[in-house]
């Protein structure tokens, strides 16, 4: 019997005395999921343990009703899910066929004729039909990273746990993956995690923020922009008592708290909402991004 | 083209009811008609040339079999587990090479008499625990991540690379061991501790990453060959009766640690 | 039907390894193909078998189409000799030798509409052994030896019954 939910409640995971994920309650249904977060803000660690590559330090944890910690019932999971993680390795010598065919053999397709059929299907939904037979080693990173989704996307999961997915590819390659992703998050849970705020206004209907292994936020896109409100200007000079600013494309400086002086009230984003939530740590690697 | 043929004698065309000279006729222009073509494209069944696409498609797209995969196939292991053994580095030709080698020390030992055969004895069974560090463990393997996150057991997959790994050095060396000098039973005295070195390193895995497993595994076993053969004055001590039977031992000790302990590969990190 | 691609262009994209284009070029011949082939050979799974060899082999050469003649007619030439390859493989039973008729060996290129009644009819009174190599090299473009091959017939056989139908032909049209 499973539900199509992925429950958690105080969900830790400690390395030595640091919990990177401390103490995580959530409940996560059908749709697509942003997970924002700054670096070191227990992301990775988190879709890890909810790929059942990881296991929890304490806490519970239930993906689609089944308990990830008994043996059967995490094999069952994992017929159920799809992750992409952060940083996919490749055998270098297959071709994107030849990989996709290798997981695809992993999540235990045995039967030949079908499993070449699904492999060339996820292929296709990844835009990557046209250099299938292509090696590895010669496609860009981007196309490597669609090589990583499509393997995720093998035998229809119920549960997709993607990583950074759309690090790495052009804009055109980005609005073609969240128009993938919304249609998948129909019927489907879509866990995507992502430092691009532009994907998560385009594509999630509910964010959840991480930092320092917390959420401290869990709402929709619209809300996490209206935290902001009132408190975004732009002024022509950058105030130096000011901890989140930056340099628009315009040459104007955009700030995000206090007003500075001479400047006018703008409409927040997404983005800045997120900055006001986990300050200038996030801000500082925002610039140098 | 001016001239086309008319839609009743094509549909009498394609149900094969059109007299000869008319099938003539219609098959002398249609190669070179696309509107003829378009129409009786409609009057021959999707359904089978769907089929037939299917398997061009799948004749296309048919991975490329490396040698070792096909000669699997062959002798009736599955399609998909020869698949999985022919990805291991282990059986990729250059570590079939290194294998190789195994053959330059039967030649060197066969030329110098005891320290030759000690040298061969020592070195064979290291063999398969190299094979298995390749063949597995997140520093070596590249979808490890990916990996762990099939339904396949990971401790399955390492077993099976093992056994390919151990059948492949098995048979490398035996055929190696011919060339020692004088067919002896110490020639064969290399495959208990084999069984032995490559079982203590899985169990170990189970608590180690796989290189670090089969690197300690890898200097113990070498120093009880050199301290044996220092203390004793004999160097084929450690694969004399009582060497072979402790290596049993060990062996049968190790696959029961490793029956206890599957569940560990099957996350990062090791124990859940 | 309007903007589409030629056959050449879609061959040019197949030779440099457009699969989608392939799909393109099975799409506009696999039916005629299948039509004319059941003509030459009774069993479907033989001939099921011809057109993927057929198409497998234009995916391997379509870089060697010398642009001479139409894409379909070299298509055909492609399919032809996969179909006696085949048949080469398979007992003789399974070989239709198909009703055929004659075109005059000096107007090739003169298409025959149905309306030209005596020549249809002269054609149609040569035996059907006749016809049959007629059909076979003329309409089909094989070698004698090819035919041969194809009707299981030796290839002198069919050099003596195509100057046969010539000078019955020849005889009836003057």
């Amino acid at each position: 019997m499973t539900q199509a939910t992925i429950t958690m409640s105080d969900l830790r995971k400690r390395y030595g005395t640091t919990d990177v994920v401390a103490g995580m309650t959530l409940s996560i249904g059908p749709g697509v999921t942003g997970l924002l977060g700054p670096n070191g803000a227990g992301k990775t660690t988190l879709m890890r343990m909810l790929a059942t590559v990881l296991a929890p330090t304490s806490g519970d944890l239930r993906l689609l009703g089944l308990d990830p910690a008994d043996r059967d019932e995490r094999t069952e999971m994992r017929r159920r899910l799809g992750y992409m993680p952060q940083e996919p390795g490749f055998h270098r010598h297959f071709t994107a066929f030849e990989f996709v065919d290798y997981i695809a053999i992993l999540k235990e397709m045995t039967d030949t004729r079908e499993r070449h059929r699904d492999v060339r299907r996820v292929l296709e939904l990844v835009g990557l039909g046209d250099v299938a037979g292509q090696r590895i080693r010669k496609l860009s990173g981007g196309m490597r990273r669609r090589v990583a989704l499509a393997q995720a996307l093998l035998g229809d999961p119920e549960l997709l746990v993607l990583d950074e997915p759309s690090a790495a590819l052009d804009p055109e390659q980005r609005m073609r993956f969240r128009e993938l992703a919304s249609g998948l998050g129909q019927e489907r849970i879509v866990l995507v995690s992502t430092h691009q705020t532009e994907d998560v206004a385009a594509l999630c209907q509910r964010v959840i923020v991480m930092h320092d292994g917390r959420a401290v936020f869990d709402d929709t896109p619209a809300q996490l922009s209206a935290l902001a409100h009132g408190r975004v200007w732009i002024a022509d000079q950058r105030d130096p008592r000011a901890q989140l600013w930056w340099r628009t494309a315009e040459g104007h400086h955009r700030h995000v708290g206090d007003p500075p002086p001479a400047a006018q009230l703008v409409e927040p984003t997404i983005e800045d909402g997120y900055l006001l939530l986990v300050g200038p740590q996030a801000a500082d690697a925002r610039v140098a991004a | 083209m001016t001239w086309h043929v008319r839609p009743d004698l094509l549909e009498r065309y394609a149900r094969g009811d059109a007299e000869a000279t008319q099938a003539y006729s219609v098959e002398a222009h249609l190669p070179s008609c696309e509107h003829c073509r378009g129409q009786i494209a409609a009057l021959v069944d999707a359904g089978r040339l769907e089929r037939v696409w299917d398997d061009i498609e799948e004749h296309l797209d048919a991975p490329r079999r490396g040698p070792v995969e096909a000669g699997l196939i062959r002798v009736g292991v599955p399609d998909h587990v020869a698949r999985l053994l022919g990805a291991t580095p282990a059986l990729r030709l250059s570590w079939l090479l290194a294998c190789a080698l195994v053959l330059v020390f039967a030649a060197w030992g066969a030329s110098r008499r005891t320290e030759g055969l000690v040298v061969f004895l020592a070195l064979a069974p290291l063999l398969p625990i190299a094979g298995i560090a390749a063949a597995y463990g997140p520093d070596l393997d590249p979808t490890y991540e990916i990996g762990l996150a099939a339904p396949m057991h990971s401790l399955r997959l390492l077993l099976i690379r093992a056994l390919a790994v151990l059948v492949t050095t098995t048979a490398t060396t035996a055929v190696a061991s011919l060339a020692l000098p004088g067919l002896h039973w110490s020639a064969a005295a290399w495959l208990a501790p084999s069984l032995g070195l490559t079982l203590t390193s899985l169990a170990l895995a189970t608590r180690l990453a796989a290189p670090a497993a089969c690197g300690s595994v890898a200097v113990v076993w070498l120093l009880s060959v050199a301290i044996g053969g220092r203390v004793t004055d004999e160097p084929l001590l450690v694969f004399g009766l009582a060497g072979q039977l402790t290596c049993m031992l060990v062996a049968a000790i190790a696959a029961a640690v490793l029956a206890r302990n599957t569940d560990s590969f099957e996350r990062r990190g090791g124990i859940a | 039907m309007s903007a589409e691609r030629s056959d050449v262009e879609v061959l040019a994209a197949v030779a440099d390894g457009d699969r989608r284009a392939l799909r393109v070029l099975y799409d506009r011949h696999a039916p005629w193909l299948a039509l004319r082939l059941a003509r030459r050979c009774a069993d479907p799974g033989v001939v099921d078998e011809t057109i993927q060899d057929t198409f497998m082999a234009v995916w391997r050469s379509a870089g060697r189409y010398s642009g001479q003649g139409d894409v379909g007619a070299w298509i055909w030439g492609i399919a032809i000799r996969r179909l006696i390859d085949a048949l080469r493989r398979l007992p003789r039973a399974e070989v239709l030798v198909a009703e055929v008729h004659d075109r005059p060996c000096v107007e090739e290129d003169v298409l025959l509409g149905v309306e030209h009644g005596d020549l249809g009819g002269a054609l149609s009174r040569l035996s059907p052994e006749l016809r049959a190599v007629v059909q076979a090299t003329v309409l089909d473009g094989l070698t004698s030896r090819e035919a041969g091959r194809l009707l299981g017939i030796p290839a002198g056989t069919v050099k003596t019954r195509m100057m046969r139908a010539r000078a019955q032909l020849r005889e009836e049209l003057a």
